[in-house]
C-alpha cells in the first residue's frame, strides 16, 4: 500500500493544476479589467486600479478614442437565441428520449443519427447550413439559420441527458397512474414530468450555455446581424482594450448566476428525486 | 349474468418472439379471490398486465362484465393494479396519492376528501395522511398502494406479488387484512404470487400456470387432494409421485401396476385407458406409517392394497410435527410432514423398516403427460 499516498498526492497535484489552468486565464482577465482607462492597455502592469472599463461598457464614460463595444444588440440576440434554443432543444430532447423508452425498429440507427449532431465539426455544419440556405434562397439570420444550427448542436445533449434520466425512471409509477384512470398525457404532465424535472433542468442549462457561446456553427450561419461571440471576435480584429475583459467578467458572473439558479431549482426538486431513488431500491 | 372477468383463449407473444401466455381460458364470478401461482417466468405477470391494459393482447379476448376490453386503454378499464414496489407517486403525500385517482374522475374536493378519509380509516392510514410516504414502513406503503387502488372503486383489483417485498411476519398480517378487505368490499381480486402458501390461504380458486399455460384451476384444497397434471402434483404440496401403468378400473378407483406392486387410487380422467402410463400421486397428508410388526394382511385389507415397505432414513420431531424421510425399495424417497399423534406407534418402536400406507381414495391417478 506504498503507492496510495503517492497516488493521492499525484491526483491532488493534478487537480490543483487543472483548476489552476481552468481559472488562471479568468483571474488574469479579471485583474486586467480593472486597468485604468482610457490610456491603460490590456497588459501588466496595472497603471492604476479603476472601474473605468466597466463604466465604459455601459457608456458612462466621456467619449474617448476607444469606441464603445458594439455588443448591446448582439447580447440581446444571443440571449434570445440561447433562450429559444434552450426551450426547443429541451422539449425535443425530452420527447425524443420519451420515444426511445420503447425500442422501435431502427432505434439504434436513429440514435447514432441524433448523436452525430454533436460530433460533426461545427464549422462544417455552419458552412453546410449556409450553403443549403443559399441554394434554397433562404436569407441567413441569427433567428433562422443560426437557430437551426444551435438546435442541431444542443438537441443531442438534451436528448442524452433525458435518456439517462428515463433509464433510471420507474415505469410502474406511470402505469399506476393509468390504472387509476389518468390518461397518458395527463400522467406525463402530473406524474412523469415532476419526476424527471431535475433532468429537464440540466438539459436546459446545457442547451442555454452551449448556445450562448457557440461560435463555429454560428460564424457562417448567422448572416449579417452578429451574435455575441461573433461580435466580440469582431472587436479583436481592430484593437484589444480592457473593456473586453470587463465584459468577460460580467458574462462570467452571469454564467455563475445561471448556475446558482440551476442549483437552487435542483435543490427544490432533489427531494422528489431522492424518493425516486428509494422506490428504485425496492424494485 | 355475465362474469366479472372472462378470458377466452388469451395468448401473448412479445415482440422478441417470446411466447409468454398460451390459450388462457378463465371465468371469474364477482367477488372471487383468484390467485395465479407458478414458477418465475411462467406468464403470471404478463397475464395480469394484459388484463390491466399495460400489454397488448396478442390473441383471444378479455371481457369484464361481459364487455370486450381488448382495445380499451388502461386508464379506461375498470381495473386497478397494485404493484410489488408499491409505485406510489413520490412527489405526493399519502393523502394526495389516494385522492389523485378521484380528482381525475372529477369528484369535488369535498367528496374526494371524504372518500379518501373513508378508505384511509379502513386501512388505518389516517395518522400518516399528510406525511410523505418515503418515511413510512413497507407495510404502511403497501397499504397506501391498496388504498389508492381501491379508492377509485375498480370492478377488479389486480395485484402483482403485492406482499413480495415485505418480511415474513408483516406478510402474514397483511395477508389477513387483505382477505378481510376483499370479503368486506366484495370486489374481485386477481392476485399474482410465486408463493403457493399465500395463494392457498387467500384464494377461492387458484390457477397454477407453467410455461405460459394453465395447468389447473381449482379451489386450494382440491389442488392438494386432486392434482390434475404432473406439474401440479410436483409444484403444489408435498406429494409422492409413483409411476406405473393403468390396470383395471372400479368406479372412481383405478388400479396401477407399479414397481411396488399393484396400487390403487382415485381416477376421473376418462381419456385414460388400460395400459396407459400414469402416475399415482400420494399426498403426504394421506400417508400412514406402521412398524413392520403390524400385520401386513390387516393393513392390506384396511388400505385396500396400498401398502409399500420402506426404510426410515430420518425422523425428526419439531414440536408436534414429525418429518419423515422414508426410502422405498428402489430408492424413491417419501417425504412426510405430519402431526406426531399419527405416527406415535411407528415412532415409539424406533422402527427402521415401516409400512407406508394410504387409502385409495386419497391418492389421485393422473396421466403421465
Ligand atoms: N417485455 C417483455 N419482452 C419480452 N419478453 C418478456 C417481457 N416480459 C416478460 N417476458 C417473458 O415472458 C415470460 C413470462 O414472463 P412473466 O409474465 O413476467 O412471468 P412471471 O410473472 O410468471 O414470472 C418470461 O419468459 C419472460 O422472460
Ligand atoms: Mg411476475
Amino acid at each position: 500500500m506504498e503507492n496510495r499516498p503517492l497516488l493521492r498526492s499525484t491526483l491532488a497535484i493534478y487537480t490543483v493544476l487543472f483548476i489552476g489552468f481552468l481559472y488562471a486565464p479568468f483571474v488574469v482577465l479579471g485583474i486586467l479589467s480593472f486597468q485604468s482607462g482610457p490610456e491603460g492597455g490590456p497588459q501588466f502592469p496595472i497603471i492604476e486600479w479603476s472601474t473605468y472599463w466597466y463604466r465604459h461598457i455601459f457608456g458612462l464614460t466621456p467619449p474617448s478614442r476607444v469606441a464603445p463595444l458594439p455588443i448591446g444588440e448582439a447580447l440581446v440576440r444571443s440571449m434570445t437565441l440561447a433562450f429559444a434554443t434552450m426551450v426547443t432543444s429541451t422539449v425535443l430532447g425530452t420527447m425524443t428520449a420519451q420515444a426511445f423508452r420503447r425500442r422501435f425498429k431502427g432505434s439504434g440507427f436513429v440514435f447514432y443519427l441524433v448523436v452525430l449532431g454533436m460530433i460533426v465539426p461545427g464549422v462544417l455544419v455552419g458552412l453546410g447550413i449556409a450553403l443549403v440556405a443559399n441554394t434554397l434562397g433562404i436569407p441567413r439570420a441569427w433567428w433562422g439559420t443560426a437557430f437551426v444550427a444551435h438546435v442541431l448542436y444542443t438537441f443531442p445533449f438534451a436528448f442524452l441527458v433525458m435518456l439517462a434520466i428515463f433509464n433510471r425512471f420507474d415505469k410502474t409509477v406511470e402505469e399506476a397512474a393509468w390504472s387509476l384512470g389518468v390518461p397518458p398525457m395527463r400522467t406525463f404532465r402530473k406524474v412523469t414530468f415532476p419526476l424527471i424535472f431535475p433532468g429537464v433542468l440540466s438539459s436546459m442549462l446545457f442547451a442555454f450555455t452551449l448556445s450562448y457561446d457557440e461560435f463555429p456553427r454560428t460564424l457562417f450561419a448567422a448572416g449579417a446581424d452578429l451574435t455575441l461571440p461573433l461580435a466580440i471576435y469582431g472587436t479583436f480584429a481592430v484593437e484589444i482594450h480592457p473593456n473586453i475583459f470587463a465584459f468577460g467578467v460580467l458574462t462570467t458572473l452571469f454564467s455563475f448566476s445561471l448556475l446558482a439558479v440551476y442549483g437552487f431549482l435542483m435543490a427544490l426538486s432533489v427531494r422528489s428525486a431522492k424518493k425516486v431513488a428509494i422506490q428504485e431500491e425496492i424494485a | 349474468m355475465a362474469y366479472d372477468l372472462e378470458l377466452i383463449g388469451v395468448g401473448k407473444v412479445y415482440d422478441n418472439g417470446t411466447v409468454a401466455v398460451r390459450d388462457f381460458d378463465l371465468q371469474v364470478e364477482k367477488g372471487e379471490f383468484i390467485s395465479f401461482v407458478g414458477p418465475s417466468g411462467c406468464g403470471k405477470t404478463t397475464t395480469l398486465r394484459m388484463i390491466a391494459g399495460f400489454e397488448s393482447i396478442t390473441s383471444g379476448e378479455v371481457r369484464i362484465r361481459g364487455r370486450r376490453i381488448n382495445d380499451l386503454p388502461a386508464e379506461q378499464r375498470p381495473t386497478s393494479t397494485i404493484f410489488q414496489n408499491y409505485a406510489l407517486f413520490p412527489h405526493m403525500t399519502v393523502r394526495q396519492n389516494i385522492e389523485y385517482g378521484l380528482s381525475v374522475k372529477g369528484l369535488s374536493k369535498a367528496d374526494r376528501r371524504q372518500k379518501a378519509a373513508g378508505i384511509m380509516e379502513k386501512l388505518e392510514l389516517l395518522d400518516v395522511a399528510d406525511r410523505r410516504h418515503d418515511v413510512l414502513s413497507g407495510g404502511q406503503r403497501q397499504r397506501i398502494a391498496l388504498a389508492r387502488g381501491l379508492a377509485v372503486e375498480p370492478d377488479i383489483l389486480l395485484l402483482d406479488e403485492p406482499l413480495g417485498s415485505l418480511d415474513a411476519n408483516l406478510r402474514k398480517s397483511i395477508q389477513n387484512e387483505l382477505k378481510l378487505l376483499q370479503r368486506n368490499l366484495g370486489i374481485t381480486f386477481i392476485f399474482v404470487t410465486h408463493a403457493q402458501s399465500e395463494a392457498l390461504v387467500l384464494s377461492d380458486r387458484v390457477i397454477v400456470m407453467n410455461r405460459g399455460e394453465v395447468e389447473q384451476i381449482s379451489p386450494p384444497y382440491e389442488l392438494y387432494t386432486r392434482p390434475k397434471t404432473r406439474f401440479v402434483a410436483q409444484f403444489i404440496g408435498r406429494n409422492t409421485n409413483i409411476p406405473g401403468t393403468l390396470k383395471g378400473r372400479d368406479g372412481d378407483i383405478a388400479g396401477v401396476e407399479t414397481g411396488y406392486g399393484a396400487l390403487r387410487g382415485f381416477l376421473n380422467d376418462s381419456t385414460l385407458s388400460d395400459g396407459d402410463d400414469v402416475i399415482a400421486v400420494v399426498p403426504s397428508e394421506a400417508i400412514d406409517v406402521y412398524p413392520l410388526t403390524a400385520s401386513r394382511d390387516e393393513l392390506i385389507a384396511q388400505y385396500q392394497g396400498n401398502v409399500v415397505e420402506g426404510l426410515v432414513r430420518t425422523a425428526d420431531v419439531v414440536g408436534h410435527t414429525v418429518f419423515y424421510v422414508i426410502e422405498l425399495s428402489d430408492g424413491r424417497e417419501v417425504n412426510i410432514e405430519s402431526h406426531i399423534e399419527k405416527y406415535r406407534d411407528a415412532f415409539e418402536t424406533g422402527a427402521e423398516r415401516v409400512y407406508v400406507t394410504w387409502l385409495p381414495n386419497e391418492a389421485t391417478v393422473i396421466g403421465k403427460g
